[in-house]
């Protein structure tokens, strides 16, 4: 027994005496899990943001060496109207949001129900997103011209009011260039909602019909908070969908015009880099934009992640 | 001795595998080095001036004159030129030899490009001309590109739409009060007087200088290339009005504010449904390619009509060597760059360009007789005869843009001259290259 349990003893003592490891084992593999993301986030993430706001401080003239300037840029930025010009449109784009969230929602819930043609429009709806975003411009830049399809069909169906020239007025074409964005994103949203509403189960929708739910109410009353985390996702993404990423329909489409009506701050960050060459009041506009969708994003996730993905 | 283990065998098979593989790889390399050694590739940025088929035809004659070069070809349509050159500066890497518009551009990218050595420079002296691709227009100073085309405004018309309206197709109007009363006529018949695009830089390049001749000099010119001209001065506001006065009096298609010239205006104008479309004699949208499809009888050309008719060079030809090729700062086979460059500006692409593009070239050396037959073409060779400096090339991208918006402002009724003016000052004031 004494000779046993020596062996023990000695174990135990070996234990106690052993130098505690700096970093549990459990710690480093975690760690080594996440290093590779850490790191790819640092160096096209941080290093650029850094540089970016170090560049806004700087003077450039053309492509001469930079000589660094305070905050001069951000007070040329503050005094251009182009770059107010350019928020408003921001603005005024973000204003559509509910119809981004609700209008494929819809959609998806007709498509769930199972309503006639349900198998064809899940795959008509989805075809838009596959077509790359510089052609989808190119195409409505011709559809919406003032002698274009569009306006030949409202004449001869009798809506030649209607036929207005879309890309000629301030409010006409932003929303025009808005409306093509979501026809051309909306696609996934529909898939998303989908994907969503396949964990919903049919009996409670069931129940509800026997209670005498219609679609509105179901939508709305059942549907809709069953749904609310997918719904805040899908409102983030849209979010960041319309602030930062129409640059390729703006370019193909409008080229900002008529003006800067159809200016969005990504569209100005691009011209007033690359093609006025003053790359750091490229760099402050890139910044005030960084701040913006920081903001706006916080905004709806807080309304509507968070908010949706309370414990009910 | 252990028998080996089939995983040693395997690991054997392996290593034998990779070993043969590093050769292979070595063997490759190799081959690609002494490749590599015998022929040079470089990448040459352009707008593909002239067409496709002029541009086959120049990268073979080249590549046969030099057979140790191969040229590959980045052709990116003009209106979206500068958005892909920008960065490719910004970054300093990309293409070995780039094409910019002569002048101001240039000036304004020239810490990109490398400095022409004599020996190239040498190929400008059968140039008629080759000071755009110098700094401030001035041969005396250093040059960075040799240009090959001839390049400048003009006005074409539909001689079949002006004779539907009842004009004289012989003589088209000449001054603003006759493109009036034609426009009216036009008018008349359902059909567009000028096609026009107001989108992106062509108000600048290809309107722009042709109302500006009727109010600024060559001195003027120079003080706005040197950021010494405000746009408040009376005679710059005079341009504006008369860009206005252009869409006011409703001559144009009433989808200019949202279209680009190139393509859409060419279209109109093309399609047979405008009397009229201001565009430029070379490399694109020119004479062989209206009258390619309009037919080259229905195809005249004109200058711009004037406003001020006794203005110093209100019958002048706002003419600029077309594109310029220089070599880029960064390239790293600089030899063979400049000798495409200097090819460029030869005899052989002159009457390559003239043969296969219908162009017009720089080269003195070239024989007339070689250019093609047409009306509109001779019309052309007319105008040219008087030049004066292109005003369009003269303007920063601030303030190309700052024109191009402000008109399309300006004609929907939205903005006011006094405020497009106080946009064109700010304009000029932000434009980097020139800041005082």
């Amino acid at each position: 027994m004494a000779e046993l349990a020596h062996p023990a003893t000695g174990a135990a003592r070996t234990h106690a005496g052993a130098k505690r490891p700096w970093i549990r084992r459990d710690m480093l593999v975690a760690a080594l899990f996440v290093l590779p993301g850490l790191a790819l986030a640092i160096l096209f993430k941080l290093v650029p943001l850094v540089r970016t706001v170090w560049l806004s401080l700087q003077e450039t003239r053309g492509f001469e060496d930079p000589a660094f300037a305070g905050l001069a840029n951000y007070r040329t930025m503050l005094d251009d109207p182009a770059v107010h010009d350019s928020f408003r449109n921001a603005l005024i784009a973000f204003a559509t949001l509910p119809v981004w969230i609700i209008l494929p929602l819809v959609l998806a819930f007709l498509l769930f129900q199972k309503t006639p043609g349900w198998k064809f429009f899940r795959a008509a709806f989805f075809l838009p997103y596959m077509i790359a975003p510089i052609v989808v411009g190119i195409m409505f830049r011709q559809i919406l011209a003032p002698d274009g399809p569009l306006n030949a069909l409202l004449r001869t169906i009798g809506l030649a009011p209607l036929a207005i020239e879309w890309l000629n007025g301030p409010t006409s074409a932003l929303l025009s260039l808005t409306a093509v964005a979501l026809w051309s994103f909306f696609g996934l949203g529909v898939l998303t909602y989908l994907s969503g509403l396949s964990t919903v189960s049919e009996e409670v929708v069931e129940a509800a019909k026997l209670d005498g739910a219609g679609f509105w109410r179901l939508l709305f009353h059942i549907i809709m908070p069953l749904l609310k985390p997918v719904i805040g996702y899908w409102a983030v993404l849209c979010t960041s969908g319309i602030l930062i990423w129409m640059f390729p329909l703006i370019y193909a489409l409008t080229k900002g015009g008529p003006g800067t009506a159809t200016v969005l701050p990504e569209f100005l960050v691009f011209t007033t880099t690359f093609q006025f060459l003053d790359r750091g009041l490229g760099a402050a506009i890139g910044m005030a934009l960084f701040v913006f969708v920081a903001l706006v994003s916080a905004f709806v996730v807080r309304r509507m992640y968070v908010e949706g993905a309370k414990p009910k | 001795m252990m028998n080996p283990t089939p995983f040693r065998t395997g690991r054997r098979a392996v290593r034998g595998m990779l070993a043969g593989l590093a050769l292979a790889s070595v063997t490759a390399l190799g081959g690609q080095a002494a490749q590599a050694q015998d022929v040079t590739t470089i990448r040459v940025l352009n707008w593909e001036p002239g067409g496709a088929d002029y541009w086959k035809a120049l990268v073979a004659e080249f590549e046969k004159q030099n057979p140790t070069i191969k040229v590959e070809l980045e052709t990116v349509p003009f209106d979206r030129y500068p958005e892909v050159q920008g960065p490719y500066i910004t970054t300093k890497s990309g293409p070995d030899v780039m094409e910019n518009n002569a002048g101001l551009e240039l000036f304004d990218r020239r810490r990109a490009y490398a400095e022409l050595p004599p020996e190239v420079l040498e190929a400008g002296k059968d140039l008629i001309t080759y000071s755009g691709g110098c700094l401030n227009f001035d041969t005396t100073q250093s040059c960075y590109g040799l240009p090959f085309g001839y390049q400048g405004n003009v006005m074409y018309y539909n001689k079949k739409v002006l004779t539907e309206a009842g004009l004289d197709a012989v003589n088209p109007p000449k001054t603003w009060d006759e493109m009036k009363v034609a426009c009216d006529k036009v008018k008349a018949i359902g059909k567009t007087c000028v096609a026009i695009g107001l989108s992106g830089i062509f108000p600048a390049y290809w309107n722009f200088p042709e109302i500006a001749r009727n109010y600024l000099t060559e001195d003027d010119m120079r003080a706005m290339l040197a950021g010494k001209m405000p746009w408040t001065d009376p005679k710059m506001v005079n341009v504006l009005k008369g860009l206005a006065s252009i869409t006011e009096a409703g001559w144009t298609n009433s989808s200019a504010p949202s279209i680009t010239m190139l393509p859409d205006g060419a279209d109109i104008f093309q399609s047979g449904n405008a009397a009229f479309a201001g565009t430029i004699i070379s490399d694109a949208v020119n004479w062989a390619a209206f009258g390619k499809i309009l037919g080259d009888e229905n195809l005249g050309a004109m200058r711009w009509p004037t406003i001020v008719a006794d203005a110093p060079l209100a019958n002048s030809f706002s003419g600029i060597e077309s594109s310029v090729f220089g070599v880029t700062e960064w390239s790293d086979k600089k030899d063979a760059a400049f000798q495409f460059v200097k090819f460029m500006a030869g005899k052989e692409n002159a009457e390559l360009l003239s043969k296969v593009a219908g162009g017009i070239s720089l080269n003195k050396n070239v024989d007339p007789s070689a250019l093609p037959k047409s009306e509109a073409l001779g019309q052309i060779l007319e105008i040219i005869k008087k030049p004066t400096l292109h005003a369009g090339v003269l303007l920063s991208g601030q303030e190309a843009d700052a024109l191009a918006r402000g008109w399309q402002e300006v004609a929907l009724g939205r903005l006011t001259i006094e405020d497009w003016t106080a946009r064109m000052q700010k304009a000029l004031e932000q434009s980097p290259s020139k800041r005082q």
